[in-house]
C-alpha cells in the first residue's frame, strides 16, 4: 500500500472536493467511502440561500441561528461558481430562487423575511402577481405573489460529481470502497474497515450520516441521523423554467435541467431500510410532492414522471461540523448543515484550510466539534 | 365503404376500426414517428408498450405511445418532437374520480399465466379482479384483437380462454396500466388517465416478458423491430409491418412469426436463426421430443412449411449491422462460414430471448437469482408460486422464461392457492398441476438449449452502436464510463445517463449490468441491477394528482 498522509472518509460532495483541495497543495490522498447512500448522488443541486419560513415558523428560537449562517450561503454559492469555472461546466444557473405564496399572511411573512435577510447582505425582492407573470407565466392561478432571492441557483449534481471525480484521479488521489468501522489514534490514525486498514497521519471525516458513529471514542458526540428522502424526476420539455421554485409555507423544490427534465422534491420522506440499505420509495410522498407541484405549476399536467428515487439526507443541528476535534487535532470534522450540497464545496475548503494551517479568519469557529464535546 | 381517418403531420391516415394508432400508420407506409434529441428518427418497436420510442403528440399532448392508443376520427397527431412547449400543451383536464378497488385476488396482467388464475381463483369463490394494460387482455401468447375474429388455433384458445375467465365472474379490466406497486400490496394504476388505487389481500404477479433485442448498428432505425412487435401489428390489426420482411435472432417464435407474416401476404426474405440447425443437437432435441412430442411436432411442421413457402432459414446466422437505403433498410448479417450477406427490406424483426417484467417484484422486495443462461433474474418461488414475500406470488414468464403451457398451470396452482390464503377454499391436491409443470419445464429446458439466447454484449468494436435507446448512449459512452465509474451499474448510470430515460433501462439495463460485471470480476446477482423504482411505466402528473385526491377523501 502506498503510503497516506491524509485519509478522507466519505466520498460525496464534501470528499472530493476536500481531497482536490489536498491533493492540489501536495498532500497524497486516499478516499475511502462505503459506496452506499451518498446524498450528494441523491441531491437535486438546489442552491439555497434564502431561509425557509415553514422552519422558521416550527422552530423561531433557531431562527438567530440561521440568520446568523446567511452570510455562509452566499460564500457557498460563490464557491460554486469559483468550481464551475475551474472545472465545469456543471450546468450552474443563477436565475434567483422564488418562494411562493398563496395568501395575504404568507406574502405578508416572506416581506418581514426578505428585510431581514437584505440585511445580512442577500439579494431579496417581493415581486406581486403582474411581477411573477412577467418572468414566469405558467404559475398557478392562486399564486399572489412571492419572493425573489437573486442568489439562488442550481447545478446538475451528476455532472459536477463526475467531473470532480476526474479531477480527483487526475491529481492521483485513490479512491477505496469500504465501510470504515471505527477510527483508532495512536501514533498514526488508523482507520478500520470492513475489507481493510488504512492508517493515515491525519484523517478528514465526510461521511455525512456515518460521522457519528465514527468519533463517537474520540470525545465528540455527535447526533448526525441518516434521512431519507423522495425524489421525482419528469420526462423532458422545454427548458422555460429557470428558477428554483419553492413555497412559502409547504415542502417543494421544482426545478428544470438543461436536460429539459423537471426535477420534483424538496424535503417529502422516503421509507429508512438501515443506513446501508438503499431507502424505499413511500407513496404518500410521491403522492403529495407530484401532487403539490401539479397545483403550484399545472402546465406539468401533462408530463409524466419517468422516475422517482429515495436519497440518504444527513441532519445535526442544522449547522455544519467543521474543523478539528477537540481531544484529537489530528481529526478534521466536515459535515455539511442544512442543504449540504449548497455547503459542501465551501465545508471542504474551510476543512482543507484547517489541515493546511491557513487562516480562516474565525470562520469555522462558530461550527466547531467542541460544541458536541462529552 | 369509406373508412374513419385521423390527421397524421397533416396529411389524413385512414384506419381500420380497432387499429391502434401505430398500426394505421405502419398500414399507411409511416414508419417514422418522432425524433429524439439528437435528431435521429425513432418508430415503433416494441409494439407492447415498454420502449417509449413510439411517441407522438395526440392532439396537443405530448409523449403518447401510438402502439397502446386506439386511433379514433378526427384525431390530430404529430410527431413528438424532443422537447415539447409546457405552454402549448392543452390545459389538463379533470380526469374522472379515482376508483378503489378491494378485492380478494388482484391479478396483474392478463395472458395465459393472469387468465388462468384468475378462473382457478373464481372458481375457488374469492373475488378477483384482473388488470391488463392492452385494451383487451390475452396477453403475449395469445395476442387478441378487438375488431376481428380469431385468425387459428392460437387465438382461438386464447380467446376461449379469455372467455372463461370473464364468464367465471372475474373483473378483467383492460387499459389499465400499474405503475406503482407498494408494500401492502398497495398498487397505482392509470386507466385511460382515471387513476385506479388496488389494496387487495393477495396479488397474483403475471407480467410475463419483453423481447431481448441485438444491439448491431443502426437497430434503431425505424422498421427496425422486435418480433413480437410485428406479431401484434398482424394478428391483433391485420397489419403487416412491410412487404419484404426480414427476421433475426433466437427461438421458435422467429419462423413463427415468419410464417404468420408470409401467410398474411408478406415476403419474407429470410429468418436468421443464431442457433446450429437442430439435427446438429440432437440430444437436446430428442429431449424436448420426450417432453411434448406434440410441441416438437409443431416444430417440425414450421420448418417443413418455412421451406414449402421458399422462406430461408439460415442457422449460425447473425445480424451484424442495419444501414437506412433510401425508403428501405438494408439487413447485414454475418453466415456460419463468415461470410457476409445482406438483404434489403423494409421491416427488420428481431427477437434474441427474452427479459421478465419483473419490475412489480422487485419492486415488493421478492427475492431473485440470476439465471446465467438465460441472462435474466428469475424469482425464487416456493412450489406453490409464493414468492419470498407472503401473499405475493409469480406466474408466468415475469418470474423467469418459461412459455405459455407453463404459465397457464403455474396459474391454475397460484389462483387456488392465493384464494385460499384469502379464506376460499384449501388448495389441497396440487399434485396433478405439479406434474404437468414438470413436464412444460422439461420441455422448455431442452428447448432453448437448442437455441441460443446466451446473454449477449455487442461487439466492442463497433463503439458507435446505441445501448441505451432512450437517452442515445452509445457502447463507446459506457466503455469510457466503466474506466471511471465501475463499481455499480448505478455508478455507471449517473456517470454515463445510460438507463435514465423512459424506459428505465429496460434494454439497456441488462447490457451495462453485464459489462459491469465483466469489469468488476463480481458475478451478476439479485443486487446487480438498476433499484427498482416506481413509477413503473412513466405516469401523467395529472394521473398522480387524481390518484392522491382520491386517497385524501375521507370517503
Ligand atoms: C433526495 C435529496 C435531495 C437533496 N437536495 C438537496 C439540494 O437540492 N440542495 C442541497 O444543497 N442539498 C440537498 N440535499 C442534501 C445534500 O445532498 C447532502 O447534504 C450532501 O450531499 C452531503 O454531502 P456529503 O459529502 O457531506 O455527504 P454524502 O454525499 O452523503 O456522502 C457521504 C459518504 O460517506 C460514506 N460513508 C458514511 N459512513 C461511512 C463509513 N463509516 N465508512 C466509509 N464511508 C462512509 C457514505 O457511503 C457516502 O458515500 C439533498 C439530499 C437528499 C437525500
Ligand atoms: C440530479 C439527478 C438527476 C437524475 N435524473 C435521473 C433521470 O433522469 N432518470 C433516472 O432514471 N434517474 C435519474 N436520477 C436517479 C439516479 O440515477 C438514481 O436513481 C439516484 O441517484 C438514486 O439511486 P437509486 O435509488 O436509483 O439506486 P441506484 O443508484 O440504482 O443503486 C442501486 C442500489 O440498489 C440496490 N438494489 C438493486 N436491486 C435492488 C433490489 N431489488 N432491492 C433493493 N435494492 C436493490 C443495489 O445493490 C445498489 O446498491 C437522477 C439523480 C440525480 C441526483
Ligand atoms: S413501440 Fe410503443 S412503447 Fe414500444
Amino acid at each position: 500500500m502506498t503510503p497516506t498522509d491524509i485519509l478522507v472518509i466519505g466520498g460525496g460532495i464534501v470528499g472530493q472536493v476536500t481531497a482536490i483541495e489536498l491533493a492540489q497543495a501536495g498532500a497524497r490522498i486516499t478516499v475511502v467511502d462505503a459506496g452506499i447512500n451518498a446524498g450528494s448522488t441523491a441531491n437535486a443541486g438546489s442552491l439555497h440561500v434564502q431561509m425557509q419560513s415553514r422552519f422558521m415558523r416550527l422552530y423561531p428560537d433557531q431562527v438567530p441561528n440561521i440568520e446568523a449562517s446567511l452570510p455562509l450561503y452566499c460564500q457557498a454559492v460563490e464557491e460554486w461558481r469559483r468550481l464551475d469555472a475551474a472545472y465545469g461546466p456543471f450546468e450552474l444557473v443563477r436565475k434567483g430562487g422564488l418562494m411562493l405564496a398563496e395568501d395575504a399572511t404568507q406574502l405578508a411573512f416572506l416581506e418581514k423575511k426578505a428585510a431581514r435577510e437584505a440585511k445580512k447582505g442577500v439579494s431579496v425582492e417581493i415581486l406581486d402577481r403582474p411581477a411573477l407573470e412577467r418572468i414566469v407565466p405558467w404559475l398557478g392561478p392562486q399564486i399572489i405573489g412571492a419572493e425573489l432571492c437573486r442568489n439562488e441557483g442550481k447545478v446538475n449534481p451528476l455532472a459536477a460529481n463526475t467531473r470532480l471525480r476526474a479531477v480527483a484521479d487526475a491529481l492521483g488521489v485513490r479512491f477505496e470502497q469500504d465501510h470504515i468501522r471505527t477510527l483508532s489514534a495512536g501514533n498514526r490514525i488508523v482507520a478500520i474497515g470492513d475489507r481493510d486498514t488504512y492508517p493515515a497521519d491525519r484523517v478528514v471525516v465526510a461521511a455525512a450520516w456515518g460521522a457519528g458513529a465514527l468519533v463517537q471514542g474520540l470525545g465528540v458526540a455527535i447526533p448526525s441521523v441518516a434521512e431519507p428522502l423522495h425524489m421525482n424526476i419528469t420526462e423532458a420539455s422545454s427548458a422555460r423554467i429557470e428558477h428554483l421554485v419553492q413555497h412559502a409555507e409547504r415542502s417543494i423544490t421544482l426545478k428544470q435541467f438543461k436536460t429539459g427534465q423537471i426535477v420534483i422534491g424538496g424535503g417529502w420522506s422516503a421509507q429508512h431500510r438501515g443506513a446501508l440499505r438503499v431507502p424505499a420509495v413511500a407513496p404518500s410522498s410521491l403522492l403529495g410532492n407530484v401532487s403539490l407541484a401539479a397545483k403550484l405549476v399545472p402546465a406539468i399536467g401533462h408530463m409524466r414522471i419517468i422516475r422517482t428515487w429515495a436519497g440518504m439526507n444527513t441532519t445535526i443541528d442544522g449547522a455544519s461540523v467543521i474543523g478539528p476535534l477537540p481531544a484529537n487535532d489530528r481529526v478534521v470534522m466536515a459535515v455539511p448543515g442544512d442543504a449540504g450540497y449548497t455547503l459542501g464545496p465551501l465545508v471542504a475548503k474551510l476543512a482543507a484550510s484547517c489541515l493546511l494551517g491557513q487562516p480562516d479568519h474565525g470562520v469555522i469557529d462558530r461550527y466547531t466539534p467542541a460544541r458536541f464535546a462529552v | 365503404m369509406s373508412r374513419d381517418s385521423f390527421h397524421f403531420d397533416g396529411n389524413p391516415i385512414e384506419f381500420r376500426d380497432g387499429q391502434s394508432v401505430a398500426a394505421a400508420l405502419t398500414d399507411a407506409g409511416q414508419l417514422a414517428l418522432r425524433r429524439t434529441a439528437k435528431g435521429d428518427p425513432r418508430g415503433m418497436f416494441c409494439g407492447m408498450g415498454v420502449c417509449q420510442e413510439c411517441l407522438v403528440t395526440i392532439d396537443g399532448v405530448p409523449n403518447r405511445r401510438a402502439c397502446m392508443t386506439a386511433a379514433a376520427k378526427g384525431l390530430k397527431i404529430v410527431p413528438q418532437i424532443a422537447f415539447p412547449v409546457l405552454e402549448d400543451m392543452p390545459a389538463a383536464q379533470k380526469p374522472d374520480p379515482a376508483r378503489i378497488l378491494e378485492p380478494d385476488v388482484a391479478i396483474i396482467g392478463g395472458g395465459a399465466g393472469g387468465l388462468s388464475a384468475a378462473i382457478a381463483a373464481r372458481q375457488a369463490g374469492a373475488s378477483v379482479i384482473v388488470l391488463d394494460e392492452r385494451k383487451v387482455a390475452g396477453g403475449q401468447y395469445y395476442k387478441q384483437s378487438a375488431s376481428h375474429p380469431p385468425l387459428d388455433a392460437q387465438q382461438r384458445e386464447g380467446a376461449a380462454l379469455l372467455k372463461r375467465a370473464q364468464e367465471s365472474g372475474a373483473d378483467v379490466l383492460g387499459s389499465v396500466e400499474i405503475w406503482g406497486a407498494f408494500d401492502g400490496p398497495l398498487f397505482l394504476a392509470d386507466s385511460e388517465g382515471a387513476a385506479l388505487i388496488v389494496r387487495p389481500k393477495t396479488a397474483i404477479i403475471a407480467t410475463g416478458a419483453y423481447e431481448r433485442p441485438c444491439m448491431v448498428p443502426g437497430w434503431t432505425l425505424p422498421g427496425v423491430m422486435t418480433t413480437g412487435a410485428a406479431q401484434t401489428l398482424w394478428r391483433s390489426y391485420l397489419t403487416l409491418p412491410g412487404k419484404r420482411i426480414a427476421i433475426c435472432g433466437s427461438g421458435p417464435l422467429n419462423a413463427q412469426v415468419a410464417l404468420e407474416l408470409a401467410e398474411g401476404g408478406a415476403d419474407v426474405a429470410m429468418v436468421a436463426e443464431a442457433a446450429r440447425a437442430p439435427w446438429r443437437v440432437p440430444w437436446h432435441a430428442f429431449a424436448a421430443l420426450m417432453a411434448d412430442p406434440g410441441l416438437v411436432i409443431k416444430g417440425l411442421g414450421m420448418m417443413r412449411d418455412l421451406h414449402r413457402r421458399g422462406i430461408s432459414l439460415r442457422h449460425q446466422t447473425t445480424l451484424s449491422r442495419v444501414d437506412a437505403d433510401g425508403e428501405s433498410l438494408r439487413a447485414t448479417f454475418k453466415t456460419a462460414s463468415d461470410e457476409e450477406i445482406a438483404e434489403t427490406v423494409d421491416a427488420l424483426c428481431i427477437n434474441s430471448g427474452f427479459e421478465p417484467q419483473n419490475e412489480i417484484l422487485r419492486l415488493l422486495g421478492a427475492k431473485m437469482t440470476y439465471d446465467p443462461a438465460f441472462g435474466h433474474l428469475r424469482c425464487d418461488r416456493d412450489t406453490k408460486m409464493e414468492t419470498s414475500v407472503r401473499n405475493i406470488f409469480a406466474v408466468g414468464d415475469c418470474a423467469g422464461l418459461g412459455g405459455a403451457p407453463a404459465a397457464r398451470v403455474e396459474g391454475l396452482i397460484a389462483g387456488r392457492v392465493a384464494a385460499a390464503r384469502a379464506g376460499f377454499g384449501d388448495a389441497h391436491d396440487l399434485f396433478s398441476h405439479q406434474r404437468r409443470l414438470a413436464r412444460h419445464r422439461r420441455f422448455q429446458a431442452s428447448l432453448w438449449k437448442m437455441h441460443d439466447i446466451s446473454p449477449r454484449t455487442p461487439d466492442k468494436a463497433a463503439r458507435d452502436t446505441i445501448v441505451c435507446r432512450c437517452e442515445e448512449i452509445t457502447l463507446g459512452d459506457i466503455l469510457d464510463g466503466l474506466e471511471t465509474s465501475p463499481g455499480h451499474v448505478g455508478t455507471l448510470k449517473r456517470a454515463t445517463r445510460v438507463g435514465m430515460g423512459r424506459c428505465q433501462g429496460r434494454y439497456c439495463g441488462p447490457v451495462a449490468t453485464r459489462l459491469v460485471a465483466q469489469t468488476t470480476g463480481k458475478p451478476v446477482d439479485d443486487f446487480s441491477n438498476f433499484a427498482p423504482r416506481v413509477p413503473i411505466k412513466p405516469v401523467s402528473i395529472a394521473s398522480i394528482l387524481a390518484a392522491q385526491e382520491a386517497l385524501d377523501d375521507p370517503d
